[in-house]
């Protein structure tokens, strides 16, 4: 991406300039051994890829059949509570500790020429997560960010190149929060790795961390 | 000669005469009967089918009903897809009614798409227009427009309100009349055999050199396995709203007749009808 363009307010990622610097956090990656890697769809479109597994927290309404069921929009609460369910009969809710296996995608939109996170989740009998299950493991320092930042919260959508139900952080409003980080090494005469910078932002609001020695590891393309 | 206009009221209009029937293994307490219904090809399945639901769990035990799925011969189908592009790839060379099964149960989480309640299909609706305006215009025109603008789009579509619709729709169809059409077009390619859902790339509507591309031009750019060479027998079949447009149609006359009200231009490439 060249210096120029940032005096015209351009914070457009085109798809060379994605593949370049996701080669570059790759590189660095493989250094670490965190996880990361490169899924080729053809030529310089493909996407980067990391699973992980995490403790995490699951929850279930136990009906008083003893059948469970795992409701969208109904709050996760402790074990005493009792909550109402939709007969207007009672049963517990519980929580319990589990493996949750994350998936996150880095894909690149073309529409907004951006980039675009995408994850799932699921418990380790392969069970997807529920979008409440997925809200209450988002650790409560990062929740006011996923509330308010520029994206459209948490939504469910089909990843484009797999077809299947992924959770996304929607790409419209990336040029909010990219232009000062932008801005801001132009202005000091660096240059930066949007693939990099934008991860460091959107990551850890739902468990991705990027751990501190990319910032200085990791170059811009030219 | 057809006005263009007509052309915009007979995609909004087109129907598909279905028959729905309810999974046998799911049990009832009576024999449930098919219900049948005109889907809108330009309407989404799970904003059209409160009737369907509301006939068949006359029939289903409350204790067995969860979140309502629908399946063609197997393959689940994604309510967030337009009716029409459903039908188009999966049952368009096949005998009308179309027939949809109706499940209550075991809900495909691998595969669809959850659809709690209708302001998730305004959501995504309304992402979709967004996203075909980022493409047609830097995204301009919808952010120039205010809340009840965006409201007054996904209120026409919900209640089947062409005029009420098109109203707003028109402004996303202006281009500068210098650029001779929108700086790209909004489209996606279905195919059923493809782990791909579908093709979307970047495709300018008129050449470096002032020149109206086609739609034979975007097939050759982004799906060149969809045209076949002059000796050949036809391999397949490239429909938007159930028709086969003439492979010389300006891309920017389809995009803005032949596109859904979402905006996009949706193109399914089907196997030819063998004889």
């Amino acid at each position: 991406m060249s210096d120029e363009k940032l005096g015209n307010t351009n914070c457009c990622l085109d798809q060379k300039t994605f593949y370049l610097c996701c080669q570059l956090f790759l590189h660095h990656s493989s250094v670490l051994g965190d996880g990361w890697s490169w899924r080729e769809v053809k030529g310089v479109e493909g996407y980067m890829k990391k699973t992980v597994l995490v403790p995490g927290r699951l929850g279930s309404l136990l009906s008083q059949h003893g059948q469970h069921k795992t409701e969208e929009y109904i709050d996760i609460v402790t074990e005493e509570d009792q909550v109402d369910n939709v007969d207007g009969g009672t049963c517990s809710v519980c929580e319990s500790q589990a493996v949750v296996h994350y998936e996150y995608h880095v894909l690149y939109s073309c529409s907004y020429q951006a980039p675009v996170l995408y994850f799932r989740a699921s418990s380790m009998d392969g069970r997807p997560l529920s979008l409440e299950e997925v809200w209450n493991n988002v650790h409560p320092n990062y929740r006011e960010r996923l509330l308010q930042g520029p994206w459209d919260t948490l939504t469910q959508q089909e990843h484009p190149l797999l077809g299947q139900p992924f959770f996304m952080l929607h790409p419209c409003r990336t040029e909010e929060f990219i232009r000062p980080i932008l801005q801001m090494a132009h202005s000091e005469k660096r240059r930066v790795n949007y693939i990099l910078a934008w991860l460091s932002v959107v990551g850890p609001v739902v468990g991705l961390d990027i751990p501190l020695s990319y910032s200085t590891a990791v170059t811009a393309p030219d | 000669m057809a006005d263009d206009k007509d052309v915009l009221r007979d995609v909004w209009f087109g129907r598909i005469p279905t028959c729905f029937t309810l999974y046998p293994d799911e049990v009832t307490e009576r024999e449930a009967e098919p219900f049948y219904l005109l889907l809108p090809r330009v309407s989404y399945l799970t904003l059209v089918t409160d009737k369907v639901k509301k006939h068949f769990l006359k029939v289903v035990k409350a204790e067995d009903v969860e979140e309502v799925w629908f399946e063609y011969e197997g393959t689940p189908l994604k309510w967030h897809y337009p009716i029409g592009v459903l039908f188009d790839l999966h049952a368009s060379n096949t005998a009308l009614p179309w027939s949809v099964t109706v499940h209550f149960k075991d809900f495909p989480e691998r595969d669809l798409l959850h659809c709690p309640s209708s302001s998730v299909i305004e959501a995504h609706f309304m992402s979709s227009i967004k996203e075909a305006d980022a493409l047609k215009h830097k995204g301009q025109v919808i952010h120039d427009m205010q809340k009840k603008d965006h409201k007054q789009l996904w209120m026409g579509l919900q209640n089947d309100k062409f005029d009420q619709f098109w109203a707003m729709n028109r402004k996303l169809m202006e281009y500068p009349t210098e650029e001779g059409g929108f700086r790209y077009v909004p489209f996606r390619i279905y195919q059923t055999l493809s782990e791909r859902p579908f093709i979307q790339r970047l495709f300018r509507p008129v050449s470096a050199e002032g020149q109206a591309l086609t739609l034979g031009d975007l097939l050759k750019e982004v799906f060149p396995a969809a045209m076949c060479q002059d000796d050949e027998p036809k391999r397949y079949q490239v429909l938007v709203h159930g028709i086969e447009p003439l492979l010389e149609t300006p891309i920017q006359w389809l995009s803005e007749h032949l596109s859904h009200p979402d905006n996009f231009l949706h193109i399914s490439v089907v196997p030819a009808a063998s004889d």
